[in-house]
């Protein structure tokens, strides 16, 4: 066996991968909507004071202790909670490894549009004739979507119906696989290196496009930029004394940090011993920002407003975020001059979004498997191509209606991300310890965090939280328990997670036999300040060649 | 677009645009990590 590590190879790599992880659709399609629903401009108030309270200080302890545990030689959150938390944490920490495994069983599907929608226009387009009334344009693009996607039946993807949609999803599949089987440095690392500026370089060309629009049908002069613009960005101060706005502002900042993914821990984990955490933790943060207000605040809405007014916006608005990308903009792209170009960037650079996403989601799940088991790298990987084509193509087979994966994502890529964001911050800033945690956080930092940030993370990040979360559960908790009452899917899909609780659970089992066996120091008896306590990892975690 | 949407727009570019510049050239202008390796067998 060989003694090859994996360790990321620069500082801008590992920032570039979590950027990735971070940047995602839902900065393009689901921020923009957010935000107009919630009081345009208004809502950024909420928004930015989500991130400096949750936002930034979940993310730094995050990376914190994931190159905490990386020291120790852990890589999953299971061990690495662990560390910080006790037994009952290191258990409840099998969420970390629940979340980007279940989600990426719908993610890859999702992603799998943004392929074939890239396809269509880089060939043409989708068939909307710009000619024929809004109404009518907006129903075949409604039609292609339904029929791509397969909302209308069970199964329907699986007939010569769907033979499209399914090519798109074995070919993410596959460049999926190629990336995680090459590992953190050589795949995953090399990966994000490029397609970071190439999705930057795809969302400055769209985005010059849009601005550039001017007023193009002069007997319409309201649908113009400027009112594109106003729509997303006037606000609206009424809509601050909403509890809802301020939830759905922390909703927005929590989940497009891929804060509680158990991602960012994972990433964390492979860093050098010195590495700084804190301005790479701000850097990805501040990259995941720009993307989101800078280019998913310009793009889709002013867009939208210009060719289909401010009614057809709202509309739009109203379908949600997948309604405003896959059925409301390609409308937009054909009426738009060198529309099919910019249409097949738009989707090629959201297909870059969400693969730098789904390749994230891999590794943790590849990484517990390694170390709970004592796999190798190609063995794990395996393991978790199997699941990951058994937990997809379920998705893919139960479309009717997007019932099953929209549970997958409410129980799993929502409620269970509040779950661990709150045993992270707990485990971090009371048992861990905030002045040590805060010790850790500037160890081999370049850059020194503000010690307010310090009290943020010991009282106002669990609070807030919390609070957010009680909201959550009140405004979401009915309707989605009546709904898995309800669905056959639904339940299926409540199925396939607690099967794969249950066999997670039965890993860290595994792995904590393992680890106290290997003499891992699980219960930071030997606290890995500065060098001590960091002893090797034995030769059954290490990477073969 | 009104005067305030057009202020609240500025600045949040503002602030977006700024954080990030000054994030990615800190990032550029300090010496890399720790080039040391940590013991044999640390990583996965």
């Amino acid at each position: 066996m060989s003694t090859e590590k994996d360790q990321w190879g620069t500082r801008l790599g590992v920032i570039l991968a979590v950027a990735g992880s971070a940047v995602g659709l839902g900065n393009f399609l689901r921020f923009p909507g957010q935000a107009a629903a919630n009081g345009g401009g208004a809502f950024l108030i909420p928004y930015f004071t989500a991130l400096l309270l949750l936002g930034i200080p979940l993310g730094l302890a995050e990376w914190a202790m994931g190159r905490y545990g990386g020291k120790k030689g852990l890589h999953s959150a299971p061990g690495i909670m662990g560390v910080f938390g006790g037994r009952v944490v290191r258990y409840l920490g099998v969420i970390g490894a629940i979340i980007p495994l279940v989600v990426s069983f719908y993610y890859v599907f999702i992603e799998a549009w943004t392929v074939g929608y890239f396809l269509k226009f880089a060939t043409g387009g989708i068939g909307i004739d710009r000619a024929a009334p809004i109404a009518e344009q907006s129903a075949t693009s409604a039609a292609f979507y339904n029929s791509f996607t397969g909302t209308a039946a069970d199964g329907v993807l699986f007939t010569s119906d769907g033979s499209f949609t399914l090519l798109c999803w074995l070919v993410v599949f596959a460049i999926n696989i190629f990336f995680v089987y090459r590992g953190i440095s050589k795949g995953i690392e090399k990966f994000c290196s490029y397609a970071m500026p190439a999705m930057a370089v795809c969302a400055l060309i769209v985005l010059i496009r849009v601005l550039t629009l001017g007023t193009p049908d002069a007997a319409v002069p309201e649908q113009s930029v400027s009112n594109g613009l106003g729509y997303m960005w006037n606000p609206d101060f009424s809509r601050l004394g909403n509890f809802q706005t301020w939830l759905a502002a922390a909703g927005q900042i929590f989940f497009s940090l891929s804060i509680g993914f158990g991602i960012v821990i994972n990433y964390a984990s492979y860093m050098k011993r010195k590495s700084d955490v804190a301005l790479s933790g701000l850097t990805a943060s501040a990259t995941n920002e720009l993307f989101e207000v800078g280019f998913g605040g310009m793009i889709t809405l002013t867009a939208s407003v210009v060719f289909l007014g401010l009614a057809g916006t709202t509309a739009a608005v109203s379908t949600g975020s997948f309604g405003l990308g896959f059925t409301t903009l390609p409308v937009v792209f054909a009426h738009m001059p060198l529309g099919n170009l910019v249409g097949a960037i738009w989707f090629f650079m959201l297909f870059l979004a969400a693969i730098t996403s789904s390749l994230s989601m891999y590794q943790p799940a590849v990484a517990f498997l390694m170390e709970s088991m004592g796999w190798t790298r190609k063995k794990a990987t395996t393991a978790m191509v199997l699941l990951g084509v058994f937990g997809s193509a379920l998705t893919v087979f139960f479309t009717q209606g997007g019932v099953f994966w929209n549970t997958l994502d409410f129980w799993v890529g929502t409620f269970l991300i509040f779950i661990m964001a709150m045993i992270q911050s707990i485990a971090f800033a009371w048992i861990f310890g905030v002045e040590r945690g805060w010790k850790e956080i500037h160890d081999g930092a370049v850059i020194q965090i503000p010690v307010v940030f310090k009290y943020i993370l010991k009282y106002v990040t669990p609070t807030y939280l919390l609070v957010i979360f009680i909201g959550f559960c009140i405004y979401n908790l009915p309707a989605s328990l009546r709904a898995v009452g309800e669905s056959r899917p639904a339940q299926y899909a409540l199925l396939l997670i607690a099967a794969s609780i249950v066999g997670l659970l039965f890993a860290v089992r595994e792995g904590e036999k393992r680890w106290r066996a290997e003499g891992i120091d699980l219960d930071d008896k030997v606290p890995s300040d500065g060098d001590l306590g960091m002893a090797p990892a034995p030769a059954s975690r290490r990477a073969p060649q | 677009m009104t005067t305030a949407g057009w202020i609240i727009m500025s600045i949040s570019l503002v602030c977006v645009w700024g954080l990030a510049i000054w994030c990615y050239k800190t990032v550029l202008s300090t010496p890399p990590d720790d080039l040391s390796e940590p013991p044999a067998g640390f990583g996965a």
